[in-house]
This record gives structure tokens, C-alpha cells and sequence, in this order.
């Protein structure tokens, strides 16, 4: 059995990423590891611990949704909050866990907005060694 | 404490957070040095300030630079042990609510966030001037109409940028910072082999040993009000101290770095302000006490047409970067303080993409627009203005902190010659000489108005107006959102350190209910 990483922060894209990786899972009988980098920006010291507990809470709230869909779908599935920023995130967790895909959404912007934004599908093609999966929101 | 229970259950479900919360790659030495050095934004600072001082103090500048370290210093062995009883959580709001009280956290908290709102403008300001000198664009740098427009478009920038959470990557941050002070050093090196060569143009200066003695100061008074323009410059100087629990090498390379980023810091500022005052001269100086143009003035003189770009790209890059380090620590203590129910819950919302406490930001950045957009109107110094005004309410909730952190450990202070000179002695001498600056500077405005900016609402000097009406109307609203009920903040009880914490036998957040121990 391996691992299916799959970066999920709740958003549209996301849930659409989410429907291809339980879809994924049960066609490798893989498990599924839902992602959420939680390292809020900025690194100087100032109330960061009230900030990443805010980023936390935020990401427990998205990822029970998914880790409920995925049981909902009968794909053995767990959260892992990293304390990372989010693309980072998933390559150092797919490394560990020798993933055999990472599965993001795309947020569907174009290549401009995607660097002022900040993309993760775009940073993950750079960084990742594991194979990735990027799937477009469904509109 | 309930979300850290929360975070346990998720790492036992597998998640990979490390120790105590604390983010995975650590920082090493020179990153210590770099955070430092950048959360103080030497440059900026220097082309804010340095005409100020000047203007007041005359060739004692260099002095004053060296003098109001004084009470940083202090203050900053505050933030340090503050930090070990409550990591990562540095802010004035958590610890002067712990030690002091909800009333007194709500006011401190208030003036972190307004000192935030005001910067910006000024921050955004510096960084529009220069940019407009370094293109050669003197029209719209002399018209007051675009400049506000551009300024307000740059606070705009910058919130957009905050919101984002946008980063520069290490590289580019260590690269920048060491640019700039690079810049500074050359520049001040060779204003001042000019000097000695006698090279500078007429007007200049031989620099004395005087210049470097707080004592040689005209009037108590006069220094006083420099000395309080000097706190400005060292604004942020805690985060260096603050950094020990993320560092590789928490014994040693944090504090070497403390050390040496001050070192750097204050050769950076006593130099340059003496190459400052002895190539230009007192009077050409004092020109720019109402704009922060002295070095885009004076460095093609220092270093030729071809490298004076040099300083004011270092200016513009240290006033643009340093939004980060302003804006967020102000936006993140409004988060916080809407978590406790502080402040409204609407202001401790998390963006659920970028991760940032996008609410309170754009809050900031509006807030900071309508600032600027009044006040360079209105006032006839915006710059002096607001930079006095910015340093009574540091000079304020700094002095809050030295206090908080002697209360907070007062049944350690006693149980080592050590305890008792940084916890208790130092902090304690910090807050002092923070409060009587605060308290004399007010006086020495109310008395003396006319002869320092002849600029005055209701009769008052304008900086007095701000900064301490900023500060009442902090009073009035902590008021006020007690009146209208939030006891589970209002009613928080005082608490002290715990003995283990503050003996360092074991990490923080610990703090024990007053009347437990």
C-alpha cells in the first residue's frame, strides 16, 4: 500500500484535487495523507505563536471536511499539519512518506497572477521529486 | 491552551511539527545577524532622523546616537526574559496583560498597533521621495499633491504585499541588508577621509572628540528631546535578543549575533551621522530637518555622480523592506488581541489562502492611508511631526514592558546577583529613563512649542497632540470595550513566572495564577 499526499486548504480547487486523489487512492489502494502547511508568513518573532495557532485552527476546520469525505468514501486517510509554508510542506512530506503522487488544485490563474499570488502547483513542479498531479477547479 | 491539546492530537494523527512549535529550519548565526540589523532599517532611520537630531543637538548628534542606546539596551533584557516566560509570543500586549493587567495589555497592545499605522506613512513617504530623486523626477518630489498621491499608492503597495505575505527569499534579504549597511559605511568612509583631506566643500567641519559626549549638550532639555528621537533608530532593535529559542545553536550563536548586529548598528549610526554633520556642516543639514532629503543632497558630493545612488537605493530598499518587519509584528498584535477578545473578532481572521491576518492588515494600511493623507497636509513638518509623536508611544509602551518584566519576575529578583541586575535593576532604570524622557519631552514641547516647529493644535504642540492623544483615546476605548462587557478578557487575573521557567530549567509558556504560588 503507498501514500497519496494531497494539499488541501479548503478552497474550490482544493475540493476538486480531493475528488482525483480519493479517486486515485482507490485505484492504488493507496492511503491518503490530507496536507495543510501551517507556517504563517513572516519570520521575526512578534505574537507568532497566536498567528500559527490561528493558521492551525484555520486548517483543522478545512481538513476535517476532507479527512470526513475521504472515510465517507471508505479511503484510508489522516491529516498532517506541517509546519512549513505550504509548498515546502508537501515535498518534505511526500519525501518522508515516499509518496507516490502529490495531488494540488489550481486555482486556474494565469502564469502572471500565479507568480504575484505565489502558486504552489508552479513552486512544486521546481522543487517536488515526486510526481505531481495538478488539477483545475471545476467551475 | 486549548489549541495546543488540539495540535497534539494532530501530531499523534501524524503530522511532523517540530518541538514546542518551533519552525523546522532554524536560524543560524548570520540570519540572527541579518534579523538584527533589518528590524531596525538603519538607512531609513538615518535619512528620517538624522536632520532632526541634528537640527536639535548640532554636532552632539553623534552623541545622542550612542546615548539613546542607553535605555534600548535595557529594555531589551526586558524582551529577553519575557521572551524565555512566553516564546515566540513577543509582543508588549501578551506580557503586560500577564504581569501588569488586562486594562494596562489593552493600552500597551493599542499603542504597538497605532505605532504600526503611523510608520507606514512614513516608511511609505521616505521610500516615494527617494525613489522620485533617484529618477531625476524633482517636479512631482516638490509637489506636495504627488507626492501624497504616490504615497498613498506605495501604503496601497505595501498592504497588498503584507496581505500576501510575500517574502523575498534569504538570499535576496541578507544581500540587501548587507548592501545597505555597506553603502552607509562606504559613504561615511569616505565623507570623512574628504574631510580630513580637506576636500569637503566649504562649511565642512573637523570632527572633535566632544561630538561624542552626551554631556557636551547644550541643555538638559535639548537632549531630552534628542535623546527621544534617538529611540526611534533603535525601534525593533529587541527582535535581535528575541531570537534565542529558533536558533541552531541556541547557547552561543543568537547571543554573538545580538552582539554583533548592535556593534554593526551602532558604528553604522555614529559614523555615518558624524561624516553626516562634519562634510556638510550644521546649516546644510538643518535645511532638511523638514524633509528627509539630506543624503540624496549630499552624497553625489561625498561620492561622485557615479556611486551616490548607492545611499539612496540603500534608503528606498530599507524603508521598502522594512514594511514586513513593522507592519505584521502590529497586525499579528491586533490579531492576538481579538483572539483574547480584546479587540473585534473581525480583526483575528486568518486568510485561508495567504495565511495572514488579512483583516487587521488592510485595516492598517487604510488607517495609514487617511493618516498620512491629514497629517502631510496639514502639518507644516510631517516628517518631525510624526517621528515625535511615533517616539513618544515607543518611549511609552517600552517603558510598559520594562515594568511588566520586573512585576512578572519579582519573586525571582532575589535569588541571584544576576536576576537582579537584568531582570529587575536594568529593566527597571529602562523603563525610567523611557518615562521621564516621555514625561519631560511633553513638558519641553508644551512649554517651548514655537521655537521647535512653531506648528501647534489647540494651542499644543503637534506631536504632543498626537502622540499623547493617540494614547488617551487608547484609554478611552479600553474603557469603553470594558463597559460594554468581554469578561473573559477584562476578567483575566495577573499572573507571575514560574520558578522553573525563569531559572531556564524548563521552557515556556508558563506562567502560574498569582495566588498559587
Amino acid at each position: 500500500m503507498g501514500t497519496i499526499v494531497l494539499g488541501y486548504d479548503g478552497s474550490t480547487g482544493a475540493d476538486a484535487a480531493l475528488e482525483e486523489a480519493l479517486l486515485l487512492a482507490k485505484q492504488f489502494d493507496d492511503r491518503l495523507v490530507v496536507c495543510f502547511g501551517v507556517a504563517p508568513p513572516g519570520n521575526v518573532g512578534e505574537e507568532y505563536k497566536e498567528h500559527m495557532q490561528a493558521v492551525e485552527e484555520l486548517a483543522q476546520g478545512a481538513t476535517a471536511k476532507a479527512l470526513e469525505r475521504a472515510r465517507s468514501e471508505g479511503v484510508d486517510a489522516e491529516v498532517a499539519l506541517v509546519r512549513e509554508r505550504a509548498a515546502p510542506a508537501l515535498v518534505d512530506l511526500a519525501a518522508e512518506r515516499d509518496a507516490r503522487f502529490i495531488v494540488v488544485g489550481s486555482h486556474g490563474e494565469g502564469p502572471i497572477r500565479g507568480a504575484l499570488l505565489g502558486s504552489v502547483p508552479h513552486k512544486l513542479m521546481q522543487l517536488s521529486r515526486t510526481p505531481v498531479v495538478v488539477v483545475p477547479a471545476r467551475d | 491552551m486549548e489549541a495546543h491539546a488540539k495540535t497534539a492530537h494532530y501530531a499523534d494523527a501524524g503530522s511532523e511539527p517540530g518541538e514546542k512549535g518551533l519552525k523546522k529550519d532554524a536560524i543560524g548565526f548570520l540570519d540572527g545577524l541579518i534579523i538584527g540589523i533589518a528590524s531596525t532599517a538603519p538607512a531609513y532611520s538615518l535619512a528620517a532622523v538624522l536632520a532632526i537630531v541634528v537640527v536639535l543637538v548640532g554636532v552632539q548628534a553623534p552623541a545622542v546616537m550612542l546615548a539613546s542606546f542607553v535605555p534600548m539596551f535595557l529594555i531589551a533584557s526586558a524582551f529577553f526574559y519575557l521572551n524565555r516566560a512566553d516564546p515566540d509570543c513577543g509582543t508588549n500586549f501578551s506580557w503586560i496583560t500577564r504581569a501588569i493587567g488586562p486594562s494596562a495589555g489593552w493600552v500597551g497592545g493599542w499603542a504597538v498597533c497605532t505605532t504600526g499605522i503611523i510608520v507606514v506613512g512614513s516608511l511609505a513617504q521616505v521610500a516615494v521621495y527617494y525613489s522620485f530623486d533617484l529618477l531625476g523626477l524633482d517636479y512631482l518630489r516638490d509637489s506636495r499633491l504627488w507626492e501624497t498621491v504616490f504615497t498613498i499608492g506605495v501604503i496601497g503597495l505595501m498592504t497588498l504585499i503584507c496581505v500576501l505575505g510575500t517574502e523575498l527569499s534569504a538570499m535576496v534579504q541578507r544581500v540587501m541588508i548587507l548592501a545597505q549597511v555597506g553603502a552607509l559605511l562606504l559613504f561615511a568612509a569616505v565623507a570623512l577621509i574628504k574631510v580630513a583631506g580637506g576636500d569637503a566643500p566649504a562649511g565642512s567641519i573637523d570632527p572633535e572628540l566632544s561630538w561624542f559626549s552626551p554631556f557636551a549638550v547644550d541643555s538638559a532639555s535639548i537632549l531630552v528631546l534628542g535623546l527621544l528621537s534617538g529611540v526611534f533608530i533603535y525601534w525593533g532593535w529587541e527582535s535581535a535578543v528575541n531570537l534565542n529559542e529558533e536558533t541552531e545553536d541556541s547557547t552561543t550563536a543568537p547571543g554573538l549575533a545580538a552582539v554583533v548586529s548592535t556593534v554593526v548598528l551602532l558604528v553604522t549610526y555614529v559614523a555615518t551621522t558624524t561624516a553626516v554633520v562634519a562634510f556638510a556642516g550644521l546649516d546644510r543639514v538643518a535645511e532638511y530637518e523638514d524633509d528627509p532629503g539630506l543624503f540624496g543632497a549630499i552624497a553625489p558630493d561625498v561620492l561622485g555622480n557615479g556611486l551616490d545612488w548607492l545611499v539612496v537605493l540603500a534608503i528606498i530598499t530599507s524603508a521598502l523592506s522594512s514594511t514586513q518587519t513593522t507592519i505584521l509584528p502590529g497586525s499579528r498584535t491586533a490579531l492576538s488581541m481579538a483572539r483574547q477578545g480584546a479587540f473585534p473578532a473581525m480583526l483575528g481572521r486568518v486568510h485561508p489562502r495567504f495565511l495572514t491576518p488579512h483583516v487587521s492588515t488592510i485595516v492598517t494600511g487604510a488607517l495609514s492611508a487617511v493618516w498620512f493623507a491629514i497629517l502631510f497636509n496639514v502639518s507644516e513638518n510631517f516628517l518631525f511631526d510624526s517621528l515625535t509623536a511615533l517616539s513618544l508611544m515607543i518611549a511609552f509602551y517600552y517603558a510598559l514592558t520594562g515594568i511588566a518584566c520586573t512585576i512578572y519576575y519579582r519573586r525571582e529578583l532575589t535569588k541571584s546577583v544576576k536576576n537582579f541586575l537584568f531582570i529587575g535593576l536594568g529593566p527597571t532604570v529602562g523603563a525610567g529613563i523611557l518615562a521621564y524622557l516621555f514625561v519631560k519631552a511633553i513638558d519641553e514641547y508644551r512649554q517651548t512649542d514655537q521655537s521647535y516647529t512653531g506648528n501647534e493644535l489647540f494651542g499644543i504642540a503637534i506631536p504632543v497632540v498626537l502622540g499623547v492623544g493617540l494614547l488617551i483615546l487608547g484609554v478611552v476605548l479600553m474603557l469603553t470595550w470594558r463597559a460594554t462587557g468581554h469578561e473573559s478578557f477584562f476578567g483575566r487575573k495577573r499572573e507571575v513566572v514560574d520558578p522553573d521557567v525563569a531559572a531556564g530549567r524548563k521552557a515556556g509558556v508558563a506562567a502560574v495564577p498569582e495566588e498559587a504560588v
